[in-house]
């Protein structure tokens, strides 16, 4: 029988390998699921290993390379996105304090304000005016004093139908009757310039010598002049310094002119209107804002009186408010 | 043709099967590189090279789905058998008589190695023969024939000599 067998074998071989093969493969098949496993992981490993770890290297590269330009679209987007953001951001952070300062300078001094924004500001390195989309339309005339919520801006030097141009405190021609907040010493704030182009600092003029004056006092609108209302801040006082006859007081400006944006144009006293604080309040809640913090001094304000806008330049003490 | 690059041949065509052939696939047909490098052995050696390597290659295959171990290597093994034998009596050299072989190969293995799979779902066999199957093994033929045609073309040893068989 065995002789038999042999002698078919070795006579189909073809058959006999067949059979051997379909024999091995019908004893893998039924074999345990983790017989099988351990038998395919010995088969695979030297096999298909290598190629299936070059081939997913290749396809991970190619996802992440694809991944990789999907993100940097994303992060483009989101950069866009960023940016639309921070500057709203910043406009609103910059109208909520101007609307701050409006509720408070409203609250203490009650004067009529229209708000406006910078259009442009002509001039070369010295500012030598701020324009503003507010004009003639809009009840803006020359001489209308200028603040934002840190202080003085300027004043309106010409209104035209659409707009208007602040004349700024940088202006060559511009001068400020002030007081020290402190010691209620007055003078004259103007700038001082080493040549047509270069602004060199402000200071104060007509302050008599032994004055009472230190580095860091606050100095304010006097309302001398009757152009801008008293107790608007102009600035500190940085440096004092004793002479023969007067006194050498340099005054660094409150505002930052170039990064100036929102402006309030003061277009005289308002009138009491029953509803008015209530509508303060409200706002003043909604913005979770203290309202009674003046911008200025506020004891000038019962001193002085806002004079029609526009008032006489040369009223007052010797060249204030020009 | 000589063992060394037959053996090559073999393992490029496991390799195929594993990453190519997904990427290439038309209409849900992929093309059985297995059973073309198996074709082509019974048709240059005959004997049992087609049997050992089907044997092989189908073992290769299985390690990739441990839970049909086997399966692949019995599939291959008896189409690599068959193959030898029917060319046996068929003239070699031509061009449709391979791509026959080919395809009807490329079915015997997919007949041998779904029916088992599909065991238990007959229905879905049928559904899977007639929309794959067919296709794939058409797939195959041709891929076979232009493989062929190339190796002519570059004067390719041991399948020129194919044509004198």
């Amino acid at each position: 029988m065995v002789s038999l067998l042999a002698r078919f074998l070795r006579e189909n071989r073809e058959l006999s390998t067949l059979i051997i093969c379909a024999l091995i493969s019908l004893t893998l098949l039924a074999l345990p699921p983790a017989v099988k496993n351990a038998v395919s992981f010995v088969v695979s490993t030297p096999t298909l290993g290598p190629v299936k770890r070059v081939t997913s290297g290749a396809t991970e590269l190619l996802r992440v390379r694809q991944e990789n330009t999907q993100l940097r679209r994303l992060t483009i987007e989101l950069m866009e996105e960023r940016s639309g953001l921070l500057a709203c951001r910043h406009e609103n952070d910059r109208l909520r304090e101007l609307t701050s300062f409006l509720i408070a300078f409203e609250e203490e001094e009650r004067f009529e304000m229209i708000p406006a924004s910078v259009i442009g500001m002509p001039g070369g390195r010295v500012l030598e005016g701020i324009e503003i989309d507010r004009g003639l339309e809009h009840g803006i005339t020359a001489g209308m004093p200028v603040i934002v919520s840190e202080g003085l801006v300027g004043k309106i030097s010409r209104a035209f139908p659409g707009r208007s141009l602040i004349e700024p405190l940088t202006s060559a021609s511009s001068a400020v009757a002030v007081t020290v907040e402190r010691s209620r010493v007055r003078g004259i704030v103007r700038p001082r310039y080493r040549s047509a182009a270069e602004l060199l600092s402000w200071e104060m003029d007509y302050v008599p010598a032994r004055s009472d004056i230190q580095k860091g006092d606050r100095v304010v609108t006097s309302g001398l002049g009757g152009v801008y209302p008293p107790g608007l801040v102009v600035g500190e006082v940085t440096l004092a310094t004793e002479g023969p006859l007067t006194m050498s007081v340099a005054v660094k400006l409150a505002v930052e002119f170039a990064t100036t944006e929102q402006v309030f144009i003061v277009t005289g006293r308002a009138e009491r209107d029953p509803g008015h604080d209530d509508r303060l309040d409200e706002l003043a809640r909604t913005l979770g804002i203290t309202p009674g913090v003046t911008p200025g001094d506020t004891e000038d304000a019962a001193d002085g009186e806002l004079d029609a806008p526009g008032g006489n330049p040369t009223a007052g003490v010797g060249e204030a408010d020009r | 043709m000589r063992m060394g690059p037959y053996v090559v041949a073999c393992i490029v065509a496991v390799v195929l099967d594993a990453t190519l052939a997904p990427e290439i696939e038309i209409l849900g047909a992929r093309p059985d590189f297995a059973v073309l490098v198996l074709v082509y052995g019974a048709l240059l050696m005959g004997g049992r090279t087609p049997i050992i390597s089907g044997f092989f290659m189908g073992l290769v295959a299985d390690s990739e789905m441990p839970e049909y171990l086997g399966l692949n290597a019995l599939a291959l093994a008896i189409t690599g058998y068959l193959a030898s034998r029917l060319l046996d009596h068929l003239v070699k050299a031509n061009i449709f008589v391979q791509c026959t072989v080919i395809a009807g190969a490329t079915l015997l293995h997919d007949l041998i190695y779904y029916v088992v799979y599909y065991r238990n779902h007959l229905d879905l066999f049928g559904r899977f023969f007639v929309h794959e199957a067919l296709l794939g093994a058409v797939y195959t033929a041709v891929l076979g024939a232009v493989i062929y045609a190339v190796a002519r073309a570059a004067n390719w040893r041991g399948v020129t000599s194919a044509s004198h068989w």
